[in-house]
């Protein structure tokens, strides 16, 4: 796997009504997955946006740095967004044909049902989006955010609200795209999936990077044995820490304080 | 996205993702189908069609001054709110199409859309004069005073860059608006100022001194004027003033092609650098609150 930076966030920040979501971030993306993790309302889906050229930061900047291509980043939005009254197929052929319409050789673009059997959709290619549902609108959306092999793809919560084995599949369907030197951020609060597939990990709190690296290093730094000794380490003991009176976060360290506002973050 | 208009091949992929989305919305042929009624009631009631093609026209030409603009506006207040709303936008953002050819091929494909949700209701009425109305109306005007269907199918020409202006006008609030409620709310202040603004404008520099001479060079500036003065000059002046003068013909197409290219432009630009704007205000709030 190479290890060549793919996207990198320097010293970003966003703010919405004067308020900061996300302040001086700095993360580089490399091939592998990377998993986003953190409270409510700490800025994941926010920082996913600014990769993904989705939101504009207020500050700082994202720079695509990974191989020149027709599409060089695949994203997927929290809330899966695409119109109802078209069948999986038809919506999948207009991300194919924008693809197509740009590549050197657009025979190499994958047609609408090789991306629909990837991700275990074929059956439902004639079902209208209304229709499906919310796993198999998130696998969709998994197979558009990998629609011309993007260097980098960005799945902003691809397995929340899920069952348990639709969820194993939406994230290992996910994570399956980063096989050929593509680089997958996903964010997720499902720590054990994260355990299970992700390369690294940025763990935000507050709006803040608290933890960036490879997981193994980051459990080992912090004498942790997987991604959820790391996540209350670093989040949970710095709640604690920074228990301002307010609530907080009830005591038991399980549940971390977050910061909620209104219109941006998500519940 | 990308700069510039971009590829054809992906301006007629938006095109046809827009086109199959209104032709899966059937209100818009409950709306062609209202219209037609609409249209016909009128003519019923100035006569009916068997009048002939010029009165059918004067007859629409007042509601027609106000439903154009309507029906284009319903057809495109939402146009692109709708991507930018479902946050779909940002999803084709991520696809080597311009903004510019994302909007072309949203506008093209309610364009089409408006041509037959409008044109053809008129195209209909005029059929219904054609086979109805006395023998001279089928007579085409080599000269004035000639009830003609050339007149009325110059009539109709005529309402393709009308709609066109506010269809355009109408994206540029979609881009504009940031909710449904929003863009209703921004549509009627645009339609209510562009239909009787200008009139009313003109009428009020009248009383403060302009002289009556400029008022064919005024018309033309608002999309109503243009339309209304190419009207008469090109279709109900021809049976009965044959010197015109009603309008600057080349002004008022040129306003009208202005008005059509300003939105699209407006709608592009807010697609383009409407976030970047946005943040860079958050930006200068952020450091003033320091």
């Amino acid at each position: 796997m190479s290890d060549e930076r793919v996207a990198e966030l320097s010293d970003v920040t966003r703010t919405y009504g004067g308020v900061a979501v996300l302040e001086d971030v700095s993360v580089d993306v490399r091939p592998g997955v990377t998993a986003v993790i953190g409270p409510n309302g700490s800025g994941k889906s926010t920082l996913l946006g600014v990769l993904s050229g989705a939101v504009e930061p207020t500050d700082g900047q994202s720079r695509y740095v990974g191989p020149d291509t027709s599409r060089p980043i695949g994203y997927l939005p929290q809330r899966v967004p695409f119109r109802e009254e078209f069948t999986a197929r038809e919506t999948l052929a207009f991300y194919v044909r924008l693809v197509a319409a740009d590549a050197a050789d657009p025979e190499d673009v994958a047609d609408p049902e090789e991306a629909l059997d990837r991700v275990g959709l074929a059956d439902a290619a004639d079902r209208r989006v209304g229709a499906l549902s919310g796993g198999m609108r998130r696998l969709l959306g998994i197979a558009q955010a990998t629609v011309g092999e993007p260097p980098l793809v960005v799945l902003d919560e691809p397995a929340s609200g899920l069952d348990p084995g639709t969820r194993e599949r939406a994230f290992r369907t996910a994570t399956d795209a980063s096989g050929s030197g593509t680089a997958v951020v996903v964010s997720s609060h499902d720590l054990e999936l994260v355990d299970e597939h992700a390369d690294r990990v940025v763990v935000l709190d507050r709006g803040r990077v608290v933890a960036a690296g490879p997981l193994e290093r980051l459990c080992s730094e912090h004498g942790v044995d997987d991604v959820s000794g790391l996540y209350r380490a670093v989040v949970a003991g710095d709640a604690t820490g920074e228990d301002d009176g307010n609530g907080g976060d009830g005591g038991d360290g399980e549940e971390p304080t977050a910061v909620h506002v209104t219109g941006v973050s998500e519940r | 996205m990308r700069g510039g208009i971009g590829g054809r091949t992906a301006v007629a992929t938006v095109f046809r993702r827009e086109l199959a989305t209104v032709l899966r919305t059937p209100g818009y042929g409950v709306l062609a189908v209202g219209l037609l009624a609409l249209l016909g009631g009128i003519v019923a009631v100035g006569g009916g069609a068997d009048t002939g093609f010029v009165p059918a026209v004067v007859d629409l030409l007042l509601v027609t001054e106000v439903v154009v603009p309507l029906v284009a506006f319903v057809i495109g207040y939402r146009a692109l709110l709708t991507d930018a709303e479902t946050g779909e936008l940002a999803v084709i953002r991520t696809y080597p199409v311009s903004v510019g050819g994302y909007v072309v091929g949203v506008v093209l494909a309610r364009g089409l859309a408006f041509l037959a949700i409008v044109v053809v209701p008129y195209a209909l009425l005029g059929v219904a004069v054609w086979a109805t109305a006395a023998p001279d109306t089928t007579i085409f005007a080599t000269h004035s005073g000639i009830d003609s269907p050339l007149l009325y199918l110059r009539f109709l020409g005529l309402l393709v860059p009308f709609g066109a202006a506010y269809l355009s006008l109408a994206t540029a609030v979609s881009a504009v608006a940031s909710s449904r409620r929003g863009a209703v709310a921004v549509g009627v202040l645009v339609l209510a100022v562009a239909v009787l603004g200008g009139d009313l404008a003109i009428l009020r520099s009248l009383a403060t001194g302009t002289a009556p001479s400029t008022i064919p060079g005024l018309l033309a500036f608002t999309p109503n004027g243009a339309f209304r003065g190419l009207v008469f000059q090109g279709v109900i002046g021809v049976a009965f003033t044959p010197e015109g003068g009603f309008v600057d013909v080349g002004r008022a197409l040129g306003s009208l092609l202005v008005w059509t290219v300003g939105g699209v432009a407006v709608s592009s630009a807010t697609l383009a650098y409407g976030d970047r704007l946005e943040a860079l205000l958050e930006g200068v709030r952020a450091r003033v609150d320091e």
